[in-house]
């Protein structure tokens, strides 16, 4: 789809953005084939869609909105305008190639892929499958789907008289199975994950298969995931091609190349000439070529750098002149062009191609991790690529998504050492963590420090704050909890305690 | 407007938007208020996406989401839009 966009005053966007439909005299053509525009203010990333009705040629006539004073072309009808996420210049395309920069305005390619739904599980299931379900809930009983992916296989070995006695023995031996109504789960995950936790190895540097790799495992792993950390102290992330690149080695190496962010220190020696006060860079043409980095990229990406004057007249070194001449500011300008990315996603600082022994496919890992960008490269495939950062997945994939990878990771952890701990216990602790919408740590921060019970609260840690707030505000604790109910010495409500009787006396009596 | 679709990675669950009687439906079966399910963020990645396909969503609206789960095959969970999510 080919749209429009041009860069505005944030005064302008105020003024047609107070009404909609209005007309808005621009100082461009506009095609008739346009029919949706992207502004931006900062002239880096776009905030605003518009949708755009009838084109006309620009005529001096009253009630329309003006860009500028003169030189005015065309007036477009905006129907609609709405607020966006922030949309970087590199989403457009240009002839297909990503767009780097663009003055005034442009008409572009966006590429976007229309939303749809996961199937439902339900509909994708055999049929005989389906069959089961539906024969054991006339007889009440609730047969979970991996059950009856079991059990089909052995339908045909019994009579239907023996097969409806069979969903029978299966229904009764999984009610026994099933956890009993308030039973204290919470403990229980709590101690069996506890217990195993203290046979890991406190410190632990290995990466399955990956030499010069080092990502935390074990406890400090564990630590880490159940604090919801903003960033792992080693963030990695896995990455998927599409299928059809997964065997092409030559394409997942450009990849590889694609991904990897490079600094201008990774090509070049950069010099300080303090007698002249400039600043020097030296490309290094062998680290050049083996990044796949040119002169041209190298002096694009300076020329982003505000400040300063670029002088590559001979087309070999460069030189970096301040506008305004000062000791310290060159020095600073030294540093941050050291930093500055020439090509790939920031954030990345490695990425190493190997084949996966158990599919022969070949998998990208990385040091550094930007779920998001990565995610958006077009080789990348984008539905099973994924980090260990879980705040950044809770970012970009949503909570969902968060509480399987907090799963996911703990399970991992966790049988990496050699230590089985059931699922459910997991799943309990991720569950949790995301009931509220967003990943909360375990702790005096998160679950344990917001409960709503004071007593409990104080029971955990830092008893006199909660007292002394509770106090002051003047806090209600119905003693609904377990700690609450142990420190006033009440029976506490798990298990039989947890149940309430009435007593309505003797119905005959009452006649 | 992204170049990839959420719902479709494999770390997210299906997540359906349910109509307004089954809504009442889920409620009486759990007999429970709707403030009392779990939650879920309006700027939630996966809301967004809905929401490009179904329109805009209002708070309070239930997604039923079916989890495949190691244990029992697949697990169906519910959560409600919210405003304002714990931070």
């Amino acid at each position: 789809m080919t749209v429009l966009i041009f860069k505005d005053s944030k005064k302008n966007v105020e003024l047609f953005s107070k009404e909609t439909p209005s007309k808005y005299a621009v100082d461009f053509e506009v095609p008739d084939e346009i029919s949706e525009a992207y502004v931006t203010t900062d002239g880096k990333s776009f905030i605003y869609r518009l949708s755009i009705g009838e084109k006309s040629t620009f005529k001096d006539s009253k009630n329309i909105l003006k860009k500028k004073k003169t030189g005015l072309k065309s007036i477009i009808e905006i129907t609609r305008i709405e607020k966006i996420e922030p949309l970087r210049i590199a989403s457009f395309k240009k002839s297909g190639k990503k767009l780097g920069s663009f003055t005034n305005f442009d008409y572009v390619d966006l590429q976007s892929i229309k939303m749809s739904e996961k199937a439902d599980y339900t509909l994708t299931l055999a049929p005989d499958i389906r069959d089961i379900i539906k024969e054991a809930k006339e007889r009440n009983i609730e047969i979970p789907e991996s059950l009856a992916e079991h059990l089909v296989k052995y339908k045909k070995d019994f009579s239907k008289k023996e097969f409806s006695e069979l969903l029978d023995r299966v229904g009764k031996e999984l009610s026994v199975n099933m956890i009993d109504p308030h039973e204290a789960v919470g403990i229980i995950a709590a101690q069996s994950i506890g217990e195993p936790g203290t046979q890991m190895t406190m410190r632990t540097f290995h990466f399955a298969g990956v030499r010069e790799m080092n990502v935390t495992l074990g406890l400090p792993r564990l630590i880490e995931i159940v604090d919801a950390r903003r960033t792992p102290s080693t963030p990695s992330m896995t990455v998927f091609l599409k299928k059809e690149y997964e065997e092409n080695e030559d394409m997942v190496l450009s990849v590889v190349k694609e991904l990897e962010s490079t600094t201008v220190l990774d090509v070049s020696d950069i010099v300080t000439d303090i007698s002249e006060m400039k600043l020097v860079i030296r490309p290094d043409k062998g680290k050049m070529k083996e990044r796949l980095v040119v002169n041209d990229d190298l002096v694009s990406a300076l020329s982003k750098v505000k400040g300063i004057v670029i002088d590559n007249s001979d087309g070999k070194d460069i030189e970096i002149r301040l506008q305004k001449e000062s000791f310290s500011k060159l020095y600073q300008m030294q540093e941050q062009i050291k930093t500055l990315t020439i090509k790939g996603i920031p954030g990345i600082k490695r990425a190493i191609a190997r084949i996966e022994p158990s599919s022969g496919k070949w998998v990208i890992y990385t040091q550094g991790s930007n779920l998001k960008e990565v995610l958006e490269v077009d080789e990348v495939d984008s539905n099973r690529s994924y980090t260990n950062d879980i705040i950044e997945i809770y970012n970009v994939l949503g909570v969902e998504a968060a509480r399987n990878a907090i799963f996911n990771e703990a399970l991992r952890t966790l049988n990496e050492q050699g230590l089985e701990v059931d699922r459910r216990h997991l799943m309990l602790v991720a569950d949790m963590m995301t009931f509220g919408g967003s990943v909360r740590a375990v702790g005096r921060q998160g679950i344990s420090g917001k409960k709503s019970s004071v007593l409990a609260r104080a029971a955990f840690e830092i008893t006199t704050k909660h007292l002394l707030r509770a106090g002051l505000i003047g806090e209600i604790d119905p003693l609904t909890g377990v700690a609450e109910n142990i420190i006033v010495g009440q029976p506490i409500t798990l298990g039989t305690g947890a149940v309430d009787l009435v007593y309505n006396g003797r119905r005959s009596a009452q006649k | 407007m992204s170049k990839f679709n959420v719902l479709q990675h494999e770390l997210v669950p299906e997540h359906h938007l349910i109509s307004k009687e089954e809504e009442d439906k889920v409620l009486k079966e759990l007999e429970i208020t709707r403030d009392l399910l779990p939650k879920i963020s309006r700027s939630d990645p996966a809301i967004k996406a809905l929401e490009e396909i179904h329109g805009p969503l209002e708070s309070g609206r239930i997604i039923k989401i079916i989890r495949k789960s190691p244990t029992t095959g697949y697990s169906v969970y519910y959560r409600v839009i919210a405003d304002e999510v714990f931070k």
